[in-house]
């Protein structure tokens, strides 16, 4: 009796859900991701050492990223007028199909010594960002985990200078940390955590 | 921690096409007189064909694609400016076909010479490739008729204005040159390929005899009233660059290889040693032979959503070639058309709605040998139609700028041929 409940229970999510999604672009948000592939890669599977990997991204952060770039307080000629491209034409939907993608961490290829420096270094960051890197939605801190380490190293640095979101209470307590780092330890922490999995 | 993604790209690309070499020879036009289930033909292996051709194979594998592009390796010709200052190499530009056929896109390395829109059906030379829809990106041509005495001289005035083997002969004239000489530069009226990328020209050409042959000068004759692209970012960076002499509204009409010597709209006779003569430009050819072009016989104008000819049905035009639409000729905007117009060709062949999609344009300019300038645009459908949201530039020039370009540029050549 169970196993027929269940059955029918299968069938009828079904019959609502309708024919399974086919492509890799049919799924809501898949057409309107399309512009951010040629800079961030299809899938959002950044190759390249300078634009972040968008595959399997947190949704609050991708929205709230897009949010800032969009009201100027991330500076960036280049993404403050598609980030208003992207609320115009449907973050959540947008924000959805990215955290639906298969992360592979970046391929840029990282200097062996300045992983091993980055790892010894690397525990001030895991008091917020955790042992993993993997971050903590609840406080609002992303996953640090396989990002190209070039654009990893240009936010510490962004941090630093307080040009990245000034006035962001939430952030406060990064720029004071990123502060007490040297420029060159900057580099070899974006070294350790793009080298995590 | 360096961008070392082409070699990998290029490495991946290799291994993928061992595998094709295993499965069979290489496809001949012949090969596809039938259709044995849908097809879509592809005229152009550029930023925008490639692009479409590999993203109808994503969108819908069950779909047969089929690019007719006549060179066997696609060179870029953003960054191509950098081949003339030394900064780059041509062989660090080109790029083979092997990702796209990697994707089942059977790539044939011939040049469509007809199309039969009513018999949906592309030619090339005796043979011919029946389709279901058809997307023509055939670049731009050249109008070599403008130019007094260029017709005859194609071969010895160079234009470089589709990076290859022009790209390095000009280089070649330009390390040649005498200090002391003159490079003349000119630049066509506009609508023409790449607004920006006479500016940057001129940035790394001055660059290089600055650094190189610091007596020799640079005339720019520019058809354009003013620099038509990032005026003021360009105007600031030839700052830098006294050897620069800039003469807007100056339409060369005329040139005398002989004499070395271009003649203005205002009869002006300018000597060179070296010229780089940027010609007025067209859609390619098979756009005008095809009917595809409007009354002015240049350029094809389209439905902003599909990209489909306004004049002939189940054809669809993008890249270079279009009208109409508020956006450059760049090759973003032709790799965003790409991609846009291959999802609504493959909605289209499925019966299914076509989403509406806008097209962005991300373009750096390199202004010395380490730093860029920005400007990006970006769009929305309204009312059927392209409409600009938003266009912002960099505040500046830096080598930051410069770093995301080659970001950019690995990203979008894997985009378009990965």
């Amino acid at each position: 009796m169970r196993v027929f409940t269940v059955l029918l229970l299968v069938l009828l999510v079904l019959v609502v859900a309708g024919p399974a999604v086919a492509g890799p672009l049919d799924m809501p948000g898949a057409s309107q991701a399309l512009v951010c592939s040629a800079c961030h890669g299809f899938a959002g599977e950044s190759r390249s050492n300078t634009m972040p990997i968008l595959a399997g991204i947190a949704p609050w952060y991708f929205k709230k990223a897009i949010q800032d770039y969009a009201a100027g307080k991330r500076t960036s000629p280049e993404m403050e007028p598609y980030a208003k491209m992207v609320l115009q034409s449907g973050v959540d939907d947008i924000a959805a199909y990215f955290a639906a993608q298969a992360r592979t961490a970046s391929p840029v290829k990282l200097d062996p010594a300045a992983v091993e420096r980055g790892r010894a270094a690397a525990v001030q960051c895991t008091l917020c960002h955790g042992v993993s890197g993997k971050g903590d939605p609840a406080k609002g801190v992303p996953d640090l985990t396989g990002q190209p380490p070039g654009y990893l190293r240009s936010q510490m640095l962004l941090f630093k200078a307080d040009r990245r979101s000034p006035g962001d209470e939430q952030l406060k307590a990064v720029k004071a940390l990123m502060r007490t780092i040297p420029d060159e330890q900057l580099a070899d922490l974006a070294a350790y955590w793009s080298s995590v999995r | 921690m360096k961008e070392s993604t082409r070699r990998e790209f290029l490495r991946a690309s290799s291994w993928a096409g061992l595998g094709l070499l295993g499965a069979g020879c290489a496809p001949k036009v012949s090969d596809f007189a039938q259709k044995p289930g849908r097809r879509v033909v592809v005229i152009g292996g550029g930023w925008g064909g490639a692009t479409a051709a590999k993203y109808v194979r994503l969108a819908d594998p069950s779909i047969e694609v089929v690019l007719l592009e006549p060179t066997r390796e696609f060179v870029s010709c953003p960054f191509s400016n950098l081949v003339l200052s030394g900064q780059r190499t041509i062989e660090n530009l080109t790029f083979n076909y092997d990702g796209l056929r990697a994707r089942g896109v059977r790539v044939l390395h011939e040049t469509a010479t007809m199309i039969e829109p009513d018999a949906r059906r592309v030619r090339v030379g005796t043979d011919a490739l029946p389709y279901d829809r058809l997307i023509v990106s055939p670049g731009v041509e050249f109008q070599w008729d403008q130019v007094e005495g260029l017709a005859a001289a194609q071969d010895r005035v160079l234009h470089a204005w589709k990076a290859g083997p022009q790209t390095v002969e000009l280089a070649r004239q330009l390390q040649a040159m005498p200090d002391g000489g003159v490079f003349v530069l000119t630049i066509p009226p506009a609508a023409y390929r790449c607004p920006p990328g006479p500016y940057e020209r001129t940035c790394q050409v001055a660059w290089y005899l600055k650094t190189n042959k610091p007596k020799a000068k640079l005339i720019v004759l520019d058809a354009n009233p003013n620099i038509i692209s990032k005026t003021g970012l360009f105007r600031a960076a030839w700052a830098n660059y006294p050897n620069i002499e800039y003469r807007g509204s100056n339409k060369v009409v005329k040139v005398d290889p002989g004499a070395r010597e271009v003649t203005t709209e205002l009869g002006d006779k300018v000597k060179y040693d070296v010229l780089n003569l940027i010609p007025p430009q067209r859609a390619g050819t098979i756009a005008v032979t095809a009917d595809l072009v409007g009354a002015d016989k240049r350029w094809c104008e389209v439905n902003h959503l599909t990209y489909e000819s306004v004049k002939h049905k189940n054809i669809h035009v993008i890249g270079d070639s279009t009208i109409g639409l508020p956006v450059p000729k760049s090759g973003n905007i032709a790799n965003a058309m790409g991609k846009i117009c291959a999802v609504a060709v493959t909605r289209l062949l499925n019966d299914k709605p076509v989403p509406t999609m806008a097209p962005g344009n991300t373009c750096y300019s390199w202004v010395s040998d380490r730093e860029a300038i920005a400007v990006v645009n970006s769009y929305k459908i309204e009312a059927g139609k392209v409409v600009q949201i938003e266009q912002k530039l960099t505040p500046g020039q830096s080598e930051a700028w410069a770093q995301n370009a080659i970001g950019w540029a690995n990203s979008i050549w894997q985009d378009m041929l990965g």
